[in-house]
């Protein structure tokens, strides 16, 4: 139980009446792993991994993360526990565009955590120049590259030191050129072993980086396995065609 | 247990919105019955004894302080819906004017919303009044001799005579409110997207044409909503009558605290009144929207 | 041949000349408006310069300044007004240091308790009773502590309109719609001669203040649902990016959602305040005696009788420069907000 950071149980979630935005579930990520997941738009998958912190709620099965469980019932209090625990980064960024960008990074250190500005600060700057950034840090948002800000939110859900990391689509909104900048950070905070669940499109990382990749469609798991196997064999017609697309982009 | 509490929370706190009511209508009867005038409302059938200058319906002194009240409310009702109009068609010429390629009618239209918006209305009704009409002193205008004739009595127009206070109120009004008309007809027209104009005038249309055919029909439903405010604004501002000697609604309002002492009393009907006044412009608003938006299918 | 050449070059002359003409005509009918313009013009200048009497506003600028404040405490509404044009002036062209202009709303807030200190008097200063108050002080005076006081009820309603607890959902609803269903001359007539009733036996409170009050509860009314606009411009994926950071709602409500509501709120709540500038004219005729008043008093005077157009002028004129001014300065503030902030929905 303990080597378990993520687990759902018979997940379910309908929008209408026979219509499954996610249709029965398992499945189960190990600290320290990486899994992606991938299927094509309004598959479920941001659906799935939003299930993870709260931001989704569900009608049916469980979800338990970082051993803290979560039903159909929605409770605010154990919500809280797991997003204190549990970082995000969206496929829009969502910086706060009135704050600057350290004041994005620190906000929750020191409203949430508590913590002293001064100390916040010093590891807000430590965490951009992780990044590559901490000459922008008293910028705004709207004055940073798409890849600039995304890595801005990437270090203001570290900042928080979280156990677990969901990540979005995190470079469908990017310009092809800043793509890798962004799943360079990436790399790096997997090679350091965090845990992460990824939403993305980018064959090349989850070849390199994934432990393990889920395939959704329709809602449903159509097939989970290393990366290895899926995208030299697939074992499903669905997935070949889906990997088919993809490759001819 | 959360549900509890906020379920506790409202009722705590609707607990003490009725104990401060209570409280502020306590101190009101205390006050009242010191001064006498307990709260009631049969003063209203005893006789006014003051003149009107001006009521649509026949009105003497010895009528009940009711028809007296009821007279200042047509009063309200027939300036608003005249300045409604001329306030509407001031306002579209000027927001024309004001998105229109003329530099001239562009600058007029300019000139005329900044004076108008960064002054203040109570300002521009005196003006009106004192200035435009009483100013006039023993000068009578005739532009159309036997039509229509301007004196410091007021406006003579085909026979029909308009008080100086009226006519001051009616001016003063529709040129204020159709400055923010203006306003609104520009916001309007210039949230059809530049394709739009740029089709139709590929197509050569003329500007005129394109401009009532194409542009205005798609700047309606965002016009409309804007005109409905202003329209109530207008409705509003009327009660500064006062200022010009006009008796609406709120003048002889006025005028009968003055000589009853009811102020109580007065206000509710005041509010009553300007509740039913503006049920009548929001439900007639709405009868207008539905009819532009069945002639735009489009939608 | 040459037959056809003679027809062509008949057309064109006959085009040039109908070109002309449509031209001649067009230049006629813009010089006779221009004309009409620069007379009426030259006829207003006349008028200013040479028939109108300016003796009525020019004996009587204190007056219009500071209302019967007494003379030799003059000084005092005079300090307040000059310190306020310099700081405009400073927030319009002063340094962009990062620290001055954190402390700016600062300064801006500070200056109406300071303007409440001066006027009234007492703490070494000697005590001048409110009903010494007028003139454009008053007006100042008046528009500053509304508006000040407005702006955090009309955030309290708007969040209480928005709120998820349906008591507090439609008390705020109902106060927001019935306030804004009523015209402000009601309310001020209620906050002068309703407010004292409903208050217990021996509490007072002084005329200038239940306008505050009045004005305050009016205009919160409206500026409530600017911010409540500007609330509901907020993209929810704010939310969602606040909720996944672990803050609670009472921090996201006042860390993200208050300051980015404001900021989109911001030309309206400009045109807000432009409003009630304007507005506390009301109270002239309500017995204070602010800007219009004086005016109103000067032409009851048999000294100035008949002298409107010169007062009225005038008094359009001084409002008309204060307004403009508060829209330059609005406008001022919300572009350099954009400057740091192009977009706020990213």
């Amino acid at each position: 139980m303990d080597h378990i950071a993520v687990r759902t149980k018979k997940l379910s979630k309908s929008y209408t009446q026979g219509l499954y935005a996610l249709d029965d579930i398992s499945i189960q990520v190990d600290h320290g792993k990486v899994l992606v997941v991938m299927g094509p738009s309004g598959s479920g998958k941001s659906t799935l991994i939003r299930t993870f912190n709260g931001l989704e709620p569900f009608d049916e099965g469980e979800v338990n993360v970082l051993g803290i469980q979560i039903d159909s019932t929605y409770d605010e209090r154990k919500i809280r526990k797991i997003r204190k625990r549990v970082g995000m980064v969206f496929q829009q960024f969502n910086l706060f565009p009135h704050l600057s960008i350290l004041e994005n990074i620190t906000l929750a250190p020191i409203q949430v955590q508590k913590r002293r500005p001064i100390e916040a600060e010093e590891h807000a700057m430590h965490l951009l120049s992780q990044m590559g950034i901490a000459t922008h840090s008293s910028k705004y948002p709207s004055q940073l590259s798409g890849g600039e800000q995304q890595r801005v939110a990437i270090a203001r859900a570290l900042a928080l030191k979280p156990e677990l990391l969901l990540f979005d689509e995190p470079t469908s909104a990017l310009d092809p050129e800043r793509v890798n900048e962004v799943l360079d950070v990436m790399r790096r905070l997997a090679k350091q072993g965090m845990t992460m669940v990824v939403v993305t499109h980018e064959v090349a990382f989850a070849k390199e980086v994934a432990d393990q990749v889920l395939f959704m469609d329709a809602g449903k798991v159509i097939e989970t396995s290393t990366p290895d196997l899926f995208f030299s064999n697939a074992q499903h017609e669905r997935s070949r065609r889906f990997l088919n697309q993809i490759e001819k982009k | 247990m959360k549900q509890f509490n906020k379920l506790y929370f409202q009722l705590a706190l609707l607990a003490a919105v009725f104990i401060l009511l209570a409280i502020l209508i306590n101190n009101l009867t205390i006050n009242l019955s010191r001064a006498g005038l307990e709260f009631s409302f049969s003063w209203l059938y005893r006789p006014a004894s003051f003149a009107l200058a001006e009521h649509p319906l026949p009105y003497s002194p010895s009528d009940s302080y009711a028809w007296a009240l009821f007279m200042g409310w047509l009063n309200s009702l027939k300036v608003i819906i005249v300045s409604l109009f001329l306030a509407t068609c001031i306002g579209v010429f000027m927001g024309l004017a004001r998105t229109s390629n003329n530099t001239i009618l562009n600058f007029t239209s300019a000139i005329y919303i900044t004076i108008i918006r960064q002054t203040p209305l109570l300002l521009q009704l005196m003006f009106w009044y004192f200035v435009a009409f009483l100013g006039l002193r023993d000068n009578t205008f005739t532009p159309l001799k036997g039509i229509l004739s301007i004196s410091n009595q007021g406006i003579e127009l085909l026979g029909l005579n308009l008080s100086s206070e009226f006519s001051a109120l009616l001016f003063g009004l529709s040129v204020f409110a159709g400055a923010y008309i203006a306003e609104v007809v520009r916001g309007g027209i210039l949230s059809v997207s530049t394709g739009q104009w740029e089709a139709f005038r590929s197509l050569g249309l003329p500007e005129s044409s394109g401009l009532y055919k194409i542009i205005i029909p798609q700047a309606l439903p965002a016009i409309i909503p804007g005109l409905t405010s202003q329209y109530l604004n207008l409705a509003k501002n009327s009660t500064l009558a006062i200022a010009v000697g006009y008796s609406d609604i709120y003048a002889v309002n006025d005028t009968v605290i003055n000589q009853t002492g009811r102020a109580v009393e007065s206000f509710i009907i005041l509010l009553v009144s300007f509740l039913i006044l503006n049920l009548i412009i929001t439900n007639g608003m709405e009868i207008i929207n539905r009819m532009t938006l069945n002639t735009n299918k489009y939608q | 041949m040459p037959n056809k050449i003679i027809k062509s070059g008949l057309k064109l002359l006959e085009n040039n000349i109908r070109d002309l003409f449509s031209n001649l005509l067009s230049l006629i009918l813009r010089l006779c408006i221009i004309s009409a313009i620069g007379l009426t013009f030259f006829y207003i200048f006349q008028w200013l310069a040479i028939t109108a009497n300016w003796k009525v506003v020019s004996s009587n600028v204190p007056l219009f300044a500071f209302g019967s404040f007494p003379s030799d405490q003059r000084w005092r509404p005079s300090l307040w007004i000059i310190s306020l044009l310099f700081l405009s002036i400073f927030t319009l062209i002063g340094p962009n240091r990062k620290w001055l202009r954190r402390i700016l709303p600062f300064a801006w807030i500070s200056t109406i308790p300071i303007g409440i200190y001066l006027l009234s008097g007492g703490l070494g200063l000697l005590p001048v009773a409110s009903r010494d108050w007028g003139g454009l002080s008053l007006t100042i005076l008046l528009t500053g502590c509304s508006f000040l006081l407005s702006l955090p009820l009309g955030i309290l309603l708007a969040l209480g309109r928005q709120s998820k607890l349906l008591v507090i959902k439609h008390l705020s609803s109902l106060y927001i719609d019935s306030m804004r269903a009523v015209p402000l001359i009601a309310v001020l007539f209620f906050g002068q001669l309703l407010i004292p009733l409903f208050l217990p036996l021996g509490v007072e409170v002084d005329r200038v203040w239940r306008a505050v009050l009045a004005f305050t509860l009016f205009v919160s009314a409206y500026i409530s649902e600017d911010i409540r606009g500007g609330l509901q411009a907020i993209p929810n994926t704010q939310i969602e990016a606040a909720e996944t950071l672990g803050l609670n709602q009472f921090q996201i409500t006042f860390f993200v959602l208050i300051p980015q509501a404001l900021r989109i709120a911001l030309p309206a709540l400009a045109n807000q305040a432009i409003g009630l500038f304007q507005n506390t004219s009301l109270m002239a005729i309500l017995g204070l005696v602010e800007l219009l008043g004086v005016g109103r008093s000067l032409l009851a005077n048999p000294e100035f009788i008949g002298r409107y157009i010169e007062v009225y002028i005038w008094l359009a004129s001084v409002y008309w420069l204060f307004c403009t001014f508060m829209a330059i300065l609005a406008r001022h503030i919300e572009q350099r907000m954009a400057i740091d902030k192009p977009n706020l929905v990213p």
